[in-house]
């Protein structure tokens, strides 16, 4: 790495280190030491670059040799084998009801312990405990949520949130049940997101509040929230791709029938008490892990879950950006 | 304003019970069924035609997992029917009645490309046990190579019968990979020159991999009905006590009816 | 009364209010140690602790559970899961011990050694690299790995040599570590990265200014800086890889053996399970009461490493606390 001779770049702490005129370092003259971390970090780098454009490229190449517009549009196939006809509409409204349960219930939980977090607190051992517990959340494996779901669904106070087998069992598996369940999958980036959100609120904001005589929950509502909506955006967001990559809740709390199976007769609570399957649980029961031997039905699903997957991160991105140039952010964000 | 929200109030509790009242005129009732694999293709095309011939009458959820988890499901009340491809174990629980829809040969497959036609019975119990491990020693295949045993998990019905009416009660290697369903493990076969596994004749039938004969006798339908093969076995409905409702009218559409008989015709053997 | 909801609350109230939320979440952890708890005490009470111990084939104990079903004796109960606890830990450990050189090498790469246009593109696809579902990284590695390592790269005299042990499809500890070392490399870049960026840039001057080489710079000063960030980001990516469960149960073969490192080359393609693969392989018997609560016993398992990282990064961090870097 050479080092040219321009002045030090103070705002920039990333910037590569540049030395003072007429010194000259090059990578020859370092002991092997260093040249081979030199080496071993480029080679990193780009060995990860590379993996990670391999996988969109290669799902990219799958997706197109195998998805058909008319697999978004038809519903799969009944009986057993799902490589000769049949789509996956079924999974696709799968996902996104299940996302829109999850998020509906995730943003009151997350919003209001974050507000109750940054702007109240009290008293103090209580604010840790519950920061402390959201981050264990965040770190227990979604298996073990799943498990946790299933046991607290399975009661029978809970029966009419699913349905109940004829020899008195609770099923536990239904929308309902998979979308709460996953509601404590997005609650964690969401929390996260909103609190530093108003904690990097300026104080002033709320003083000249408090000096115009609002009262701390007026200066919430017509003060910080609004000053925080792309903060909530952002986790809304992280959220949303969180509980569309899930795999482990859906395939122990949604039933698992591959189509929507509504439950009772009341039309929209049947179809929330009933089960179906999403496209992550579709694509896991057609590779070779599941029943339907179908690789190709599970690559252009595959397929077009990257593609929302990758939009998601676009949304992201574009937001983090507009509040980078408001605050200054780091390279990083807020990575799930 | 208040006169807005308080018609607005009024006209969805009116559309909430106009939705709902029509609704609950109409008792739907449900048979939830689990168990085999094998009899999974068999159960759905009984019970979608079920629905054609009966419509507005039943719904029919179906899961899999295996015939011994049809069996805990149906005594435990998780489920109204139990798909059992195995007959009735004295560790079974009491109170169960198993009713028999239809017969399956259990087939020895391997992949495509091993062209071995027939085994006897010997060899058999001595290549699924474990005793003979490669390709070399068994006379008429035409691989090499160590022998992949593909089995299946213990909750199979088809790995119970396979073992009681082929093995002579003994059991698999455990060397044996366990695939968890009849479809997996017809996927491994299809896909490994050197496996050897067992699949429900509808399975084997379908093509994409070589049946092996049994002591000279082909594994197909027709040597299962003419009762020269002897891996033969039954499909059974369980129901817990004496089966009711709507569970007993599906049954006895199935054991008597002539649509029902036509569809167990297709691919599968009859039990009368 | 809904005039008194629609009026401007009082303080008070709405701090009662989104107290009781908070509280409401703040018990969820609460309430998972409890329920899971309650379902997995039958193992616990039947095995004592030594079902964490090794003992007879875990399938056949399984096969046992499943076919007691309903009415359990107690020695339905009996469960030795050492393999499981073994291959959880194997898979983990290496995963995180690979993915820590790759991350710390890509950061210093990320943050100060890739040109401008370079590091624009290599952020992106990078965190892209973090948000690829599980199930994914499990498609590509049943369809394109396993068949690549269990027809390519295992002989057939490998194979041979233990057909009386095991079989080797392909589907084994390489694939899984591998994978499992890319799906947790990017959560790490990105802390380590942020930690990088936010290192005071006349530290660094200082150390070049005394004559040091850039890049041992970056290691000797800056790295050290950041190792509040290194360590919470191992925290977490183990906390990642020790739950990690659809992804593995599609590539590690599912069998409770141990790959042992003294078979040499055969080491890397045995199969293996974790208690986390576990659970998602054998879910539908949950209903069984000796299967279920052993599901419940591991995920129990599964929750305690949890608790035990979360601690463990806190403390570990305390001490270098003096850096005063974010981290």
């Amino acid at each position: 790495m050479n080092a040219t001779a321009q002045a030090p770049a103070h705002a920039d702490p990333g910037r590569p280190l540049k030395v003072g005129p007429g010194r000259r370092s090059s990578p020859l003259s370092w002991r092997w030491r260093d040249r081979v971390a030199l080496a071993c970090a480029w080679a990193a780098g780009l060995g990860l670059c590379l993996i990670a454009t391999a996988i969109v490229v290669y799902m990219g190449y799958r997706g197109v040799q195998y998805l058909r517009p008319s697999l978004l549009g038809s519903r799969p196939a009944l009986g057993t084998s799902q490589a000769d006809s049949g789509g996956f509409l079924d999974p696709l409204i799968g996902t996104a009801l299940l996302t829109l349960i999850g998020i509906v219930l995730a943003v009151p939980l997350a919003v209001g312990s974050a507000l109750w977090i940054a702007e109240y607190g009290r008293p103090g051992w209580l604010a840790r405990v519950v920061e402390s517990s959201i981050e264990i959340v965040a770190g227990t494996p979604d298996i073990v949520i799943a498990l946790f779901g299933l046991a607290v669904f399975q009661l029978s106070l809970l029966a009419p949130l699913s349905f109940t087998a004829s020899g008195g069992g609770v099923f536990g598996k239904s929308f309902i049940a998979a979308g709460a369940t996953m509601s404590l999958i997005a609650l964690p980036p969401l929390f996260t997101a909103t609190r530093d959100g108003l904690q990097a609120v300026p104080a002033h904001m709320r003083e000249a509040a408090f000096a115009l005589g609002k009262t701390r929950i007026a200066t919430i509502r017509r003060v910080l929230l609004p000053s925080v909506r792309p903060n909530i955006a952002t986790g809304v967001t992280l959220g949303i791709s969180r509980i569309i990559g899930d795999t482990a809740i859906v395939v122990l709390l949604l039933g698992e029938t591959l189509r929507l199976d509504p439950q009772g007769s009341v039309p929209g609570l049947g179809l929330l008490r009933g089960t179906g399957s999403t496209l992550t649980s579709y694509v896991y029961g057609n590779s070779p892990a599941g029943e339907g031997a179908a690789p190709q039905k599970a690559y252009a699903a595959a397929f077009v879950l990257m593609v929302l997957v990758l939009a998601l991160n676009l949304i992201v991105d574009r937001i983090g950006r507009s509040q980078a140039e408001a605050t200054g952010l780091t390279v990083a964000g807020a990575i799930a | 304003m208040t006169r807005i929200r308080r018609l607005s109030a009024v006209l969805v509790a009116a559309g909430v019970l106009g939705v709902a009242a029509p609704a609950g005129a109409s008792a739907l009732s449900t048979i939830t069924i689990s168990g085999a694999t094998a009899s999974y293709p068999l159960v759905s095309l009984l019970a979608q035609k079920y629905v054609k011939v009966h419509p507005h009458q039943v719904k029919f959820k179906i899961a899999q997992g295996g015939a011994q988890i049809g069996v805990n499901d149906v005594a435990a009340g998780r489920v109204t029917i139990g798909d059992v491809s195995r007959d009735p174990l004295e560790a079974d629980p009491h109170g169960l009645v198993f009713y028999p829809v239809a017969k399956y040969a259990i087939c020895v497959v391997t992949n495509k490309a091993n062209t071995l036609a027939t085994l006897t019975s010997s060899q058999l119990i001595s290549i699924f046990t474990g005793k003979t491990r490669s390709w070399s020693a068994v006379p008429g295949a035409s691989a090499s190579g160590t022998i992949d045993l593909i089995s299946r998990t213990s909750v199979a019905g088809v790995l119970t019968n396979f073992q009681t009416l082929l093995l002579e009660g003994k059991k698999v290697s455990s060397i044996a990979a366990e695939e968890p369903s009849e479809g997996l493990l017809r996927q491994q076969v299809e896909n490994d020159p050197n496996s050897i596994g067992f699949l429900s004749n509808y399975q084997s039938d379908k093509g994409g991999v070589n049946a092996v004969g049994l002591g000279g006798v082909a594994c197909n339908k027709a040597s299962a009905v003419s009762g020269q093969y002897p891996g033969v076995a039954r499909f059974y409905e369980v129901t817990k006590g004496k089966a009711t409702g709507a569970a007993s009218g599906f049954i006895a559409w199935i054991l008597h009816s002539r649509a029902a008989r036509k569809i167990i015709n297709t691919q599968w053997i009859p039990v009368t | 009364m809904l005039k008194r909801l629609r009026d401007p609350w009082p303080d008070h109230r709405a701090e009662l209010t989104l107290g009781a939320v908070s509280l409401l979440v703040g018990g969820v952890v609460v309430a998972m140690v409890a329920f899971v708890g309650v379902h997995a005490w039958p193992t616990f009470s039947h095995n004592g602790l030594s079902w964490l111990g090794s003992g007879g084939t875990l399938e056949t104990q399984i096969a046992n559970m499943q076919a007691t079903g309903v009415k359990a004796p107690a020695s339905a109960y009996h469960l030795r899961a050492w393999p499981l606890v073994y291959g959880t830990l194997l898979s983990t450990v290496a995963a995180v011990v690979l993915a820590l050189g790759i991350a710390v090498l890509s950061s210093i790469f990320i943050v100060e050694l890739a040109p401008a246009r370079l590091r624009r593109i290599a952020v992106p696809v990078i965190r892209l690299l973090a948000s690829v579902p599980s199930v994914i990284y499990g498609l590509i590695g049943v369809l394109v790995l396993v068949p690549f390592v269990g027809n390519d790269l295992i002989t057939a005299s490998q194979k041979a040599s233990v057909q009386n042990v095991v079989e080797l499809t392909g589907a084994g500890l390489i694939v899984t570590v591998a994978i499992l070392t890319v799906m947790i490399t990017p959560i790490m870049v990105a802390l380590i990265c942020e930690a990088l960026v936010s290192v005071p840039n006349s530290w660094r001057e200082g150390a070049i200014a005394l004559g040091v080489n850039p890049v041992r710079a970056i290691l000797a000063v800056t790295l050290r800086a950041a190792r509040p960030a290194i360590v919470a980001a191992t925290v977490l990516a183990t906390a990642r890889a020790l739950g990690e469960a659809i992804m593995i149960s599609m590539v590690s073969g599912s069998r409770s053996f141990t790959p042992k490192p003294i078979d040499g080359l055969l080491f890397l393609f045995e199969p293996l399970r974790t208690l986390a693969s576990a659970i998602v392989d054998y879910h539908e018997g949950v209903g069984a009461p000796a299967l279920g609560s052993t599901l419940y016993a591991w995920a129990l398992v599964l929750l305690f490493s949890a608790f035990a990282l979360s601690l463990a990064g806190y403390l570990i961090k305390l001490p270098l606390r003096r850096y005063q870097v974010r981290g």
